[in-house]
């Protein structure tokens, strides 16, 4: 009974015009999956109940980050966990995966990244490809290596050209952007004394002059003459001073501790 | 077999060598017979460090080697007092039978002192025995040891394919040693055996199935053991009880899904291990605690479950003063799920204390090996460079040189040489796990390769740097020299227009804080040193009293002694009219 509900509710929900009446379904379809006791996969759930409950989960992922709810996504993310660990992987599991390392890309969560990364990389081992190879799950990997080198125009091409998988990889297209824009201005701020507005247009990825000025005053740079003049890095020196400072409350310090250690032992 | 004869094959001496050994430690009431042992053990000290294998035909080689080695019969007139069972030791199967009996006056001591020690020295015995084992010998060990009442020990014989094993009696192949143990078991058997024996034998059972390659039969006679032990509370357990689920675990790594499936028997275990953890955490029991703790690690580690692994550091706590192999263990795993986690400097600390703690026996060169591996991987990650002089030591240099080639590319810098350094030894990176981490290293090397270039120009053009670092294209090494400058690699500026890299000058690093803070470090990891090693001091017990008698007499006796000079010195009138006038 449960499975053919279930069956027709997944019908429904790929075929749901927007994201409201696709929640609707997405909720009845969770009951009926917790009634069937297939929410979480047990010893005891029948292989076809498991299937459709995978169906579920996935389809709910790709709907809700299309709509850019991330937080739900993450959930179906955790929801799917088991199901893949069970082997019972479809065509969807690896896109689902990609689409979540470029999640935890865009939120800076590099920690989590490479940890889900070498979960992967210890599944595939004996699998036939090399995780890097594969189409949906090489993309963020290749990001973020790309990101870590700080080889900028690159993000940028891979996202701006059309490179991307599928439609779902866009939608952190413009997080991404504005991420290694704000990266190449700070940046540039310690390796250039000044640039010219023109080149700035290029160096960040900005459609317009007037983007560039605006994002200059958005930094709180100064901009004159057609030139782009970074604030001076007067914080150093103060800094120098302040460290100097300490430098010799240090030293006294460690002298001290190592005169009392010394007494103890003598 | 005429048991006057003066007889010797190869292995005997070396048997009584190591009995004598033993037999020092024993109780009184251990078997007499080994106790001409004692006399010889100076004499043959020297021989003690052969070890020959005794045969698994066991019963045949006495014979045939007999004549072979008749003329170094030295020990012969010694054997002869000795009698019976003297004669019969040359039998390994008989000298493996008590040798495994040997260890039940330990444990039994360890019961009634309630001194873990005791176990432990049994469990270490386990490595002269382990290859000498066979069911026969297991059984008639069961077979002498219980009553045939006893379930335990039909259980044992059960697991062993030896039902049929007769108790007390003889059968007809083992008919001597029995005559000749007779007396031995005899005096046993109203003794009431305790649990100890039973576990020690189920863990020789185990590691039967591990040499033999078992491994199916192991893990479901571990499954049955550890049940067992967990309806037993008793202290004296413990580090029998760790052992056990150590080789559970190991037999579940043995079968057929190997690791990183996830229908593995490795992922099937977790639950007993935790059920584990959770009751020897309840009883305080160390040993268990520490061994369950780094065997979960590792199975999460198999099947790459770091967020699991994580969590389970964060929940439990690892006992303190657990034996040092697992905190070397421990240290690794955890060194190994901080460098996953990008959490480096932990993760070298960890790494760094695990190689320190790792046993220095050949027999724990894997180990080493395996943690340095990943201690490397992870300086280099951290942007040092490791010393050379790790590379050149005996027991690393063969395994270490995949490494040495990567450490050399990072060192200098060279993209390519990185690259065809990876791929070479692909298999082995992957093997060792170490393959992602590895991969991380690009950006690291691509930062030496900048401050390399940063250090010998003042002055570079974007164009020589892609060129030189094999970059995709000039825009890349702009953005990638910006990001070296912010994160601080190197000390330089950049000029767009005219594309080029502008080195400043290098400061003088004495003027810097550097020096003093790499002092200050060395200075308190001495000082760490030193506490822990008063720490680790141990005294005999109750020596402080002895001291405070002595201490105590000598005040009496110099009491006394002042008490003489008084009394000689009040005879003197004037010293008395001192005292009293003062």
């Amino acid at each position: 009974m449960a499975e053919r509900q279930l069956q027709d509710l997944v019908r429904k929900l790929r075929s749901a015009p927007d994201y409201p009446t696709a929640l609707k379904f997405l909720s009845t379809a969770k009951l009926t999956l917790l009634k069937a006791h297939a929410l979480v996969p047990s010893p005891t759930t029948p292989q076809p109940l498991l299937l459709l409950a995978r169906d579920v989960f996935e389809t709910g992922a790709l709907l809700s980050l299309r709509a850019k709810d991330t937080e739900a996504f993450t959930r179906y993310v955790h929801l799917l966990t088991p199901f893949y660990e069970l082997q019972l992987s479809s065509g969807e599991q690896n896109k689902i995966t990609g689409l979540y390392l470029l999640l935890l890309l865009t939120m800076g969560n590099y920690s989590g990244f490479h940890t889900e990364l070498e979960g992967l990389e210890c599944r595939n081992v004996s699998g036939e490809k090399r995780v890097v190879e594969d189409k949906f799950l090489g993309y963020p990997i290749k990001l973020e290596r790309w990101l870590m080198e700080g080889s900028y125009d690159l993000v940028w091409k891979a996202m701006a050209s059309g490179e991307v998988p599928c439609e779902e990889y866009s939608v952190f297209s413009e997080i991404l952007t504005t991420q290694i824009r704000s990266e190449i201005a700070s940046c540039s701020e310690t390796a250039y004394s000044s640039l010219p507005i023109s080149s700035t247009k290029d160096l960040l990825f900005l459609s317009s002059e007037g983007d560039v000025v605006s994002f200059a005053q958005s930094r709180g740079w100064t901009v004159q003459d057609g030139r782009i003049y970074f604030p001076a890095l007067l914080k150093t020196s103060v800094d120098e001073k302040g460290n100097e400072k300490e430098l010799s409350m240090v030293a006294i310090e460690n002298t001290l501790g190592y005169a009392r250690q010394l007494e103890t032992i003598v | 077999m005429p048991s006057k004869t003066p007889h010797t094959n190869g292995t005997d001496p070396v048997e009584n060598g190591i009995n004598s050994t033993k037999d020092v430690e024993m109780k009184d009431d251990a078997p007499a017979p080994l106790k001409g042992g004692k006399g010889k053990k100076a004499k043959e000290g020297e021989e003690m460090a052969v070890v020959v294998p005794p045969p698994k035909g066991s019963k045949l080689s006495a014979t045939p080697s007999k004549d072979k080695d008749g003329d170094t019969a030295m020990d012969g007139p010694v054997e002869g007092d000795e009698g019976d069972d003297g004669a019969v030791k040359v039998d390994p199967v008989t000298k493996a039978v008590v040798d495994v009996k040997s260890n039940f006056p330990l444990l039994e001591r360890a019961v009634t002192h309630f001194d873990a020690r005791f176990s432990l020295r049994a469990l270490r015995s386990i490595s002269s025995i382990r290859n000498r084992l066979t069911p026969d010998i297991l059984a008639q060990v069961i077979t002498e040891t219980y009553q045939s009442a006893n379930p335990a020990a039909k259980s044992l014989l059960k697991s062993l394919d030896r039902e049929h094993a007769i108790f007390g009696k003889t059968s007809s192949i083992e008919m001597e040693i029995d005559t000749d143990n007779k007396p031995k078991a005899g005096k046993k058997e109203p003794k009431e055996i305790i649990p100890e024996i039973d576990v020690f034998l189920g863990i020789l059972t185990q590691i039967y199935f591990l040499e033999s390659k078992d491994y199916k039969k192991g893990s479901i006679f571990s499954a049955y053991l550890a049940d067992r032990i967990h309806s037993l509370n008793r202290r004296t357990l413990d580090s029998l009880s760790a052992r056990v689920y150590f080789y559970y675990s190991l037999f579940c790594e043995q079968i057929a899904p190997l690791a990183p499936s996830p229908s593995s028997p490795v992922v099937s275990i977790r639950p007993a291990l935790l059920t584990a953890l959770r009751t020897a955490v309840l009883r305080k029991d160390i040993d268990t605690q520490s061994t369950v703790i780094v065997l979960l690690l590792r199975s999460y580690l198999a099947t790459s479950h770091i967020a699991q692994a994580d969590l389970l550091i964060s929940h439990t706590k690892f006992p303190e003063n657990a034996s040092n192999n697992q905190v070397a263990r421990y240290l690794y795993y955890l060194g190994r799920i901080r460098a996953i986690q990008l959490r480096y400097t932990e993760a070298h600390e960890h790494l760094t204390a695990a190689t320190r703690k790792a046993p220095s026996s050949p027999s724990a060169a894997g180990f080493f090996q395996t943690a340095t591996k990943l201690l490397l991987v992870v300086e280099l990650l951290m942007g040092d460079i490791p010393e050379r002089a790790t590379f050149r030591q005996a027991s690393l240099e063969r395994a270490l040189q995949p490494y040495l080639l990567l450490v050399q590319a990072v060192r200098v810098g060279l993209l390519g040489d990185f690259e065809a350094a990876i791929k070479q030894h692909n298999d082995t990176f992957r093997r060792d796990g170490t393959y992602t981490l590895i991969l991380r290293l690009r950006q690291n090397v691509i930062k030496t390769g900048i401050r390399m270039m940063s250090l010998s120009y003042s002055r570079i053009s974007l164009r020589d740097i892609c060129i030189r670092l094999k970059l995709e294209s000039e825009e890349s090494a702009e953005y990638i020299v910006a990001k070296a400058i912010r994160d601080g690699v190197i000390e330089a500026s950049l000029d767009r227009e005219r594309g080029f890299m502008k080195s400043k000058e290098v400061g003088d690093v004495y003027a810097t804080r550097e020096p003093g803070e790499a002092f200050h470090d060395r200075i308190r990891a001495c000082l760490v040193l030193h506490d822990e090693s008063v720490k680790a001091m141990r005294f005999p017990m109750n020596q402080h009293r002895l001291e405070l008698k002595n201490a105590q007499e000598a005040r009496e006796r110099e009491r006394e002694m002042a008490k003489e000079i008084q009394d000689g010195d009040l005879d003197e009138d004037d010293l008395g009219g001192e005292f009293e006038g003062m």
